[in-house]
């Protein structure tokens, strides 16, 4: 298991490095760059062109770029923004709060509520409500999360008044303590909803069809003739069996959430990573952009080993490959 | 008195545009220490019967008629909770996928506590784990094998455990269904010599399901063979295998090689199964029947009983009327 878990850890090393280099070089392929972001586009200055390409080392070659970015990367200094002149470490570490609050409560959210429906309608396979719920989960998995965002906020925010429009807080109050925690709240409830609804038709139907696989193995079937109870068989075996498939689901869309709630932060005005980096990539933001690249492809990293080393406890046959 | 009798088992499978009809009147007596082989053609109600004695077919689907008494009692009477606490205790059973029959994500020893308790709760550990290694050594396993997961073991191992297991409770009733087929015919040996010593030990009663007749004949008391959900002849191993009167017998020996004398040429039995989702008024082999008569294919032919509790069921034995 010991070394189990430092083969994984060293792959995602090795991960995150091979990935730094790639999106490195990749982001100088894309066409554009940030100093005719800088300059304006209007009538740009040569002059000023020239002087900014310089000072932030465009001039360079690209290997030489690469071995002094590093270099400074090494000494953990991710520099400045080109944009709003801000550390990126510091940019990055205001946004990636917000976002982890958000997604991990959604993703837990959805997870334990479409696993939960899952079960119950594989339960009920063949009924009425089985039948129903396999169809709203289509119905919703075709809706688009900015557009359920957007009526959302039509309902609750506009019409009834009840919850707020946007933003994380409150900003014509200052609130401190656990007033704040409740504001937060108050703001996260129909992000939250939104991203929940999105996402448990996936988790639903992973559920479902997988208690119904393992309902139909030939080891329910040796349960069932020693006379076991139908709750205990199902509670005990077919559950642990069932479950493992969701949780590769699981870390897969919170991997992918992370980067990937950049519709819905906008909708919300959520002050997350996602509208960071789309702003990042609009400017050609070098810096930010691979600090932003860094930051996903560790958090993905983490993710998956984590999931591979709770995947092994739950499941002995792949713990000693 | 007979363990178990069955007296006109129909099985019929429910779909929306047809019924199946996968056992047909079948009716059997078996007594308590008697090795009985089920032989048949894939198709042929095996298994079938074998998941009706055990009440596991799914009740949607199919209708079950008839009657199985088991040690007096119609189990087709009970209800699901009373039948519930025979399972395993009087009647178990050996799958014929044993890879599959415990959960991958459970050690075997865990399960095997967990399948003791259903009948005995108030066990205590050591007595349960006791009592699983003892079985372990009945069946020549090792006791690491009791902190196994299924993966780790071999399909022969895997078998044994599933021997292991169906002995848990000494079941007055063993129902092998294929137990064997999936393994390699020394091991299958060695299984079938444990599983002999074992019924002598513990008095066990066995049904044994398989299409393979040599291990009818190496390990049982008595044949019983089926064809199209249908019992066509029933008696004792050196009588039927020896001297078979039923056609579809005869044809079925035929495609099997003997160990000993001259090499003969095997012969299949042309043609295929029936279609069971049609009714027949007539013998149900008569269609692939060399000696079919006219009679045959008029009338259902009813069982007829020969000394030493031998059954046919043929119209050409004992005068064309057959009554």
């Amino acid at each position: 298991m010991k070394k189990y878990i430092w083969k994984k850890v060293l792959t995602g090393i090795l991960t995150i490095v091979l990935s730094f280099c790639f999106t490195f070089f990749l982001i100088r392929c894309a066409p554009g760059n940030p100093i005719k972001v800088l300059a304006g586009t209007d009538n740009p200055n040569p002059e000023l062109i020239e002087h900014l390409t310089t000072k932030y080392g465009l001039d360079k070659p690209i290997s030489v770029q690469f071995i002094n970015y590093l270099k400074n990367v090494l000494k953990g200094d991710f520099g400045y923004s080109y944009i709003s002149n801000e550390s990126v470490t510091k940019l990055i570490k205001e946004r990636m709060f917000p976002t982890i609050l958000l997604t991990l409560t959604s993703s837990i959210l959805s997870l334990v509520l479409g696993t939960f429906f899952g079960v119950y309608a594989a339960r009920k396979v063949g009924t009425g409500i089985d039948k129903f719920m396999c169809g709203l989960s289509y119905i919703i998995d075709a809706t688009p999360g900015f557009w359920l965002g957007m009526i959302l906020i039509l309902i609750f925010a506009s019409t009834f008044k009840i919850l707020p429009t946007s933003g994380m807080y409150d900003i014509r109050e200052d609130y401190q303590g656990i007033y704040k925690a409740l504001d937060v709240i108050k703001h996260m409830i129909l992000p939250c909803i939104t991203l929940c609804i999105i996402q448990i038709p996936l988790y639903f139907r992973m559920a479902r069809s997988s208690v119904l696989q393992i309902m139909s193995e030939d080891f329910i079937l040796t349960l069932r003739a020693t006379g076991m109870k139908e709750n205990r068989i199902f509670n005990k075996y077919i559950l642990r069996n069932a479950i493992i498939p969701t949780i590769t689901m699981f870390s897969l869309s919170l991997a992918f959430t992370i980067s990937g709630v950049a519709l819905i932060e906008i909708v919300f005005a959520w002050p997350g990573m996602g509208r960071l980096i789309m702003d990042a990539i609009k400017n050609r933001d070098y810096p930010l952009l691979t600090g932003i690249y860094l930051m996903i492809s560790i958090s993905i990293c983490i993710v998956m080993i984590i999931t591979d080393i709770v995947y092994a406890l739950m499941d002995p046959r792949i713990r000693y490959e | 008195m007979a363990l178990l009798e069955i007296q006109n088992l129909n099985i019929t499978y429910k779909t929306d545009k047809k019924e199946i009809r996968a056992v047909k009147d079948f009716s059997l007596n078996i007594d308590t220490k008697d090795s009985i082989g089920i032989v048949g053609e894939s198709g042929s109600g095996k298994s079938t019967l074998a998941m009706g004695i055990l009440k596991l077919l799914p009740k949607g689907t199919t209708k079950t008629t008839g009657k199985i008494l088991f040690d007096g009692v119609d189990l087709l009477e009970l209800t699901e909770e009373e039948f519930r606490k025979l399972r395993w205790k009087d009647i178990s059973v050996v799958f014929q996928k044993s890879m599959n029959s415990l959960s991958p994500v459970h050690k075997i020893g865990f399960q095997m506590k967990d399948i003791y308790r259903v009948h005995e709760p108030d066990a205590r550990d050591e007595e349960v784990r006791k009592r699983i290694l003892e079985l372990f050594r009945f069946v020549n396993l090792s006791d690491r094998v009791y902190n196994l997961y299924p993966h780790e073991l071999s399909g022969g191992m895997m078998q044994r455990v599933s021997i292991a297991l169906s002995l848990i409770y000494y079941p007055k009733l063993l129902i092998l269904d294929e137990a064997t087929t999936a393994l390699d015919v020394v091991t299958q040996g060695q299984i079938l010599d444990e599983i002999m010593k074992l019924e002598e030990a513990l008095d066990l009663t066995r049904i044994m399901i398989t299409h393979d007749i040599s291990v009818v004949a190496s390990s049982c008391k008595k044949v019983v063979v089926m064809y199209g959900g249908c019992l066509l002849e029933s008696g004792y191993v050196y009588d039927v295998l020896v001297n078979p009167k039923h056609p579809y017998t005869q044809g079925l020996l035929n495609s099997f090689p003997d160990f000993i004398g001259e090499k003969k040429d095997l012969r299949g039995i042309p043609g295929s199964i029936p279609d069971l989702s049609l009714e027949y008024k007539s013998c149900i082999f008569t269609n692939r029947c060399k000696k079919a008569k006219s009679i045959c294919f008029e009338k259902i032919p009813k069982i007829k009983t020969f000394p030493n509790e031998w059954n046919v069921a043929c119209h050409l034995l004992g005068g064309f009327d057959g009554e």
